[in-house]
């Protein structure tokens, strides 16, 4: 059985909820096991711009309170997947900013220490429980639904520190999809992004970016999207309808599932328990296929 | 040519090297936000910052469109992480009294006091239903700082910014 520290980040125990309950509903159901991780809160990634040491300070607090109570980090959201690991990264390679960073923390108690190994959900999924497992656990294969894979910039780069996908040939999320009985393929730019961080700047040229992602994978005839990151589902999930309305375009409308909850889906949970309630997209139209409704 | 910018700014974004640019334009090729906004282009900005000459940058905001993809970096030839070279300038500009979007400020205060971007909100189901922590079952979500140290380390790391 593989043991993890839950780490939740901001966005998804605020908000994306439907993130957490499918994780806390399906994880353990494929042997692994979730060590609530109260005391994390936020990787400090979306501090960066406004000051980079403010960063640093916060995944090198999270990293420390992981090493300190032995036990691998799970990171949900592809933004502190990556924090934990540039800044890892960084202090590993720098000796002034780890004596800077120890100083800081000392002020509240807490000791450096950078071990702590960090893994993303489709690391779990796919390298921990694997493939094959996921395969035999299947009772409602997801038949006759193609499923576009979407993993989001920060599962895939910055690419000089270790990831949890192929950055340039991305291939575990697509296995996975695979494994439930969907179908996948190829659209242009996979590996793109949402757009999510552009909001506070610009909302109009964000959703500008999320209507060209949904219209390029409505053409390529996939019948869903899922993603494992809650900023992107925030933007493609959430923000269709306002995409729609900025682009004047009827067709940008697609289902969008957390990959845990198709996993859940495949695995006979009840919509509830993967929070699919919670979804805004039309995912009706993907459960009306297989034969689930969504309020029972 | 003012080099004081591009010290600053290579202290910042170490171990990459913004002084190799040699004015490719591959990530600006590659860019995100250039494919919406046009005049985001980010081998402009860092030839910008070579040249130490970033008031412009700084004033318009165009730095905060960068949405952070890290595209340009990753098609750089030469280690210049333009999107790092970003995010130092957002930094340098707010040390020199310029404001980031407000939404950024809300997230720091958020941070700050709360441990998170944001308090938990309660969102609207297909049933037409408002949901919370409490009535989806899932864990009350504690404030995570378990000493005081965190907030007062954070308050010193972000100056003033979120007033």
């Amino acid at each position: 059985m593989s043991k993890f520290l839950l780490f939740l980040g901001c966005t998804i125990p605020t908000k994306q909820y439907s993130y957490e309950i499918s994780v806390r509903n399906v994880l353990p159901k494929l042997g692994v096991e979730l060590v609530d991780f109260p005391e994390s809160g936020c990787c400090g990634f979306p501090l960066k711009g406004l000051n980079k040491k403010a960063w640093i300070y916060m995944s090198a607090r999270l990293l420390s309170l992981a090493s300190k109570k032995g036990l691998p980090i799970l990171a949900l959201c592809n933004g502190c997947d990556t924090s934990l690991r540039k800044i890892k990264d960084l202090l590993m390679h720098d000796k002034d900013l780890r004596e800077e960073m120890a100083k800081l923390l000392s002020n509240e108690g807490v000791k450096l220490d950078i071990n702590a190994k960090v893994y993303h959900t489709l690391e779990v999924l796919h390298d921990f429980v694997g493939v094959e497992r996921i395969k035999s656990l299947v009772q409602r294969p997801l038949k006759g639904i193609k499923v576009a894979s979407y993993p989001g910039c920060h599962m895939l780069r910055p690419s000089d520190i270790p990831r949890p996908e192929d950055p340039v040939e991305p291939r575990k999320y697509d296995s996975v999809i695979k494994a439930l009985g969907a179908e996948v393929g190829y659209y242009p730019d996979k590996g793109g992004c949402c757009g999510a961080t552009l909001l506070p700047y610009s909302a109009k040229h964000a959703l500008l970016i999320v209507a060209s992602k949904l219209k390029t994978i409505k053409e390529y005839g996939f019948s869903a999207v899922s993603t494992s990151c809650p900023y992107c589902m925030e933007m493609i999930d959430a923000k269709q309808d306002a995409a729609r309305s900025e682009v004047g375009d009827e067709d940008i409308s697609i289902p969008v599932f957390y990959l845990t909850q198709l996993v859940g889906i495949a695995m006979g949970l009840k919509p509830k328990e993967l929070g699919l309630n919670l979804n805004v997209s039309p995912v009706e139209g993907v459960l009306d296929r297989l034969g689930v409704s969504l309020y029972e | 040519m003012d080099s004081r910018i591009l010290n600053e700014v290579r202290e910042l974004v170490k171990p990459h090297s913004p002084q190799y640019c040699y004015q490719c334009a591959k990530c600006t090729s590659a860019c995100t936000a250039t494919k919406v906004i046009p005049e985001y282009k980010p081998h402009l900005i860092v030839a910008l910052t070579r040249l130490g000459s970033v008031k412009g940058l700084m004033e318009s905001g165009i730095i905060w469109a960068c949405t952070e993809c890290w595209k340009c970096s990753e098609y750089c030839p030469q280690d210049v992480a333009p999107v790092e070279v970003v995010i130092a300038l957002k930094n340098l500009s707010i040390a020199m009294g310029y404001k980031p979007p407000e939404d950024l400020k809300v997230m720091a205060k958020n941070v700050v006091e709360l441990g998170y971007v944001s308090p938990p909100i309660e969102v609207l189901s297909k049933e037409f239903e408002m949901y919370g922590r409490e009535a989806l079952s899932l864990p009350e979500l504690v404030k995570p700082y378990v000493s005081e140290g965190t907030p007062t380390n954070l308050k010193k790391l972000l100056g003033g910014v979120y007033e």
